[in-house]
């Protein structure tokens, strides 16, 4: 499950993140992270599902970190796009591929949200939520 | 078979529009004709089929459109134009003009361009033009500030100095750095291969040996009806590189198939959809309209060399079957491979001209004039003397080893007015690289020896490299200097902007 943290101000410097791996033990994976004075905003990604990740959401919320769900990272805009493949071979994730017919497809589980792929698109048919 | 008979012309053209006229003319896409050749074999596919079709679809640079805009009241003689703030080429009539795909917008940089103009007119969209001139008697204006969309026009015709290459050597990076290319993003170390071309489906693939294609040639072009013109500019057929000039009227066109397209960091370009239909005059044309993507080799290039197309190396040799397998073995490593073009398109073109063809919309043609099948395309030389890198570069070379106090090496550097250090170890191998400022923070820091504080991955130069090259690789990686090395990664000198600059006298050279 993909989250995207936001840390207000008053607890963009604390070490909420931290403990919650350290007390739930559950290896979240850091994303992306924006953090600077006044505001934080990070997306990790937790791999936990059921009452873990339920948990795992409810803690954050008790921090004072809003945890918003990501049901979408990648939007593909499939009237522009051409199928032409620039963006497979850059992808580090292997997220996106071929379809047997040589439609893009792609895999938001193995998407990372690296944006290589937005850059390489030479028709800017992606974007990045 | 003999030579002869695979040559004995089996239908003419002529006979074969009489079949579409009729609607019972064989069409096959060249998949479809790949298929029934492997299944029945050429001597069956050849009496059966009249027509294959072809389809491609990928950036091709060299395109563009020439138009007139009509003559406003007052007129004027424009000398600069622009549509949407991308300038075009107006060495020609009063109010005539020529956009090319790649010129760039005056205001978005890479991010617009030419080929989006195109797909914009073509879309029907409104066009922002701009023009000024100097003003005649006879053209009193000076400036014209309107919109336009395609219907204004008087023509807008699509006219393509160089397109459907028949093919073209796939692109890697062997450096330590992303690059940004026209074959778009190249990962470091190998990281991927990025492959254009449609193989199987492209025209000039499907017949090599130029039997049927030439001047005159109906074809489908941007999802309207073109025509091949010429040979396209470096034309190179002996090695395998045919292209084609051609043209085409863009009112009838479909954006669908003419797509404006950015390349990060490099420019943009136009996606051109071509298909050419392939008369199946003979079993010769049978077979070469059957030839396969395992069939069609091309160069893997290694990018990262900053040379000229064919002088990049080799890394190696692949079909396009491998390439759209989408991994390919480098060095013993798995190199994921993907394409620029797109095949689907490809396909799509081939499907659609199969069907115009079908319906007795699309009527073949014979060649007016037929292309050079023998040519070879020649590199610029330079005949005035460039500056190298050699030219420039100090050979006398103060270097440190990684051992060395930090204090001793500032004294060295401050004793001989240096700013750059190149670090070796025994074999006189790079290793680094410590500048002035690296000492001062240092010192200031605390730190003892060289190795701690200097820079491991070492921007260089070779001696026999351009200095233009190696200037513009200081500046985008913000530096004053570069150790020139050898093949073994040994220092053999050292240049820095204020070699160069010294160098250059009146914005020119002297040697």
């Amino acid at each position: 499950m993909r989250v995207k943290l936001v840390y207000s101000p008053e607890v963009v410097e604390k070490s909420v993140l931290a403990e919650v791996i350290l007390k739930t033990g559950v290896p979240i994976n850091i994303l992306e992270a924006k953090v600077n004075a006044q505001k934080g905003e990070l997306v990790i990604s937790i791999p936990a599902t059921g009452k873990t990740l339920e948990k795992i959401l409810g803690m954050f919320k008790d921090a004072g970190v809003t945890a918003q769900k990501f049901t979408k990272i990648l939007q593909i805009d499939y009237d522009k796009c051409t199928s032409c493949g620039a963006c497979i071979s850059p992808c580090p994730t292997k997220a996106l591929r071929f379809k047997p017919d040589w439609t893009l497809e792609f895999d938001e589980e193995k998407c990372v949200a690296c944006r290589t792929c937005v850059t390489a698109c030479p028709v800017r048919a992606i974007t990045v939520l | 078979m003999s030579e002869n008979e695979k040559t004995e012309t089996i239908r003419s053209v002529e006979e074969i529009n009489e079949k579409i006229r009729r609607g019972d003319a064989v069409v096959l896409t060249a998949e479809e004709m790949i298929k029934l050749v492997e299944s029945s074999g050429v001597e069956v596919a050849a009496k059966e089929v009249d027509v294959v079709t072809s389809g491609t679809f990928g950036a091709m640079c060299s395109s563009g459109v020439f138009l007139n805009f009509g003559h406003s009241d007052p007129p004027i003689r424009m000398t600069q134009c622009w549509l949407n703030d991308v300038p075009i080429y107006k060495g020609l009539a009063a109010v005539d003009g020529y956009l090319g795909a790649t010129a760039l917008s005056e205001t978005l940089g890479l991010e617009y361009g030419g080929g989006h103009v195109i797909e914009d007119l073509v879309s029907g969209k409104e066009i922002e033009l701009r023009a000024e001139s100097y003003g005649t008697d006879c053209y009193p204006r000076r400036h014209i500030e309107t919109v336009i969309t395609i219907d204004d026009l008087n023509q807008a015709v699509l006219l393509n100095p160089r397109n459907c290459y028949q093919r073209y050597d796939a692109a890697t990076n062997s450096t330590d750095r992303v690059l940004y290319t026209y074959m778009g993003t190249l990962l470091p170390n190998y990281g991927n291969i990025s492959f254009s071309g449609a193989g199987q489906l492209n025209p000039l693939c499907k017949d090599p040996n130029y039997e049927t294609l030439g001047i005159g040639t109906r074809i489908f072009l941007g999802g309207g009806t073109g025509y091949i013109i010429g040979e396209g500019t470096q034309h190179s057929p002996s090695g395998g590189f045919g292209s084609l000039m051609v043209k085409g009227d863009l009112k009838q066109m479909n954006a669908r198939y003419l797509r404006g397209s950015a390349f990060y960091r490099y420019g943009v370009s136009l996606y051109v959809g071509v298909g050419i239909p392939i008369p199946i005059i003979n079993q010769k044309v049978a077979s070469t309209a059957a030839v396969r993507d395992e069939d069609i080799f091309v160069s893997i290039r290694d990018y990262g060399v900053p040379s000229r197309p064919d002088l990049r190396p080799v890394v190696k040799k692949v079909s396009y079957s491998e390439l759209r397998s989408g991994r390919v073995e480098i060095k013993g490593k798995d190199v994921p491979s993907s394409s620029l073009s797109s095949y689907k398109m490809a396909e799509e073109i081939s499907e659609v001209l199969k069907k115009r063809i079908q319906e007795g919309s699309f009527f073949l043609t014979s060649p007016v004039e037929n292309l050079p099948s023998q040519r070879v395309v020649k590199p610029l030389v330079i005949k005035r003397k460039e500056l190298r890198v050699s030219d420039v570069m100090r050979t006398k070379v103060i270097t440190a080893n990684p051992d060395d106090d930090v204090k001793e090496v500032a004294k060295k550097l401050v004793e001989k007015g240096i700013d750059h250090l190149p670090v070796v170890d025994e074999t006189k191998t790079l290793i680094g690289i410590v500048t002035s400022w690296d000492l001062a923070r240092a010192l200031a820091s605390g730190k003892g020896r060289l190795a701690e504080i200097m820079t491991k991955r070492v921007i260089t130069a070779l001696q026999n490299e351009s200095v233009d090259v190696v200037a513009r690789r200081m500046a985008k990686h913000n530096i004053s200097g570069v150790p020139v090395v050898d093949e073994e990664n040994r220092v053999a000198g050292i240049v820095t902007t204020d070699d160069i600059s010294k160098k250059l006298v009146g914005g020119r050279t002297t040697i």
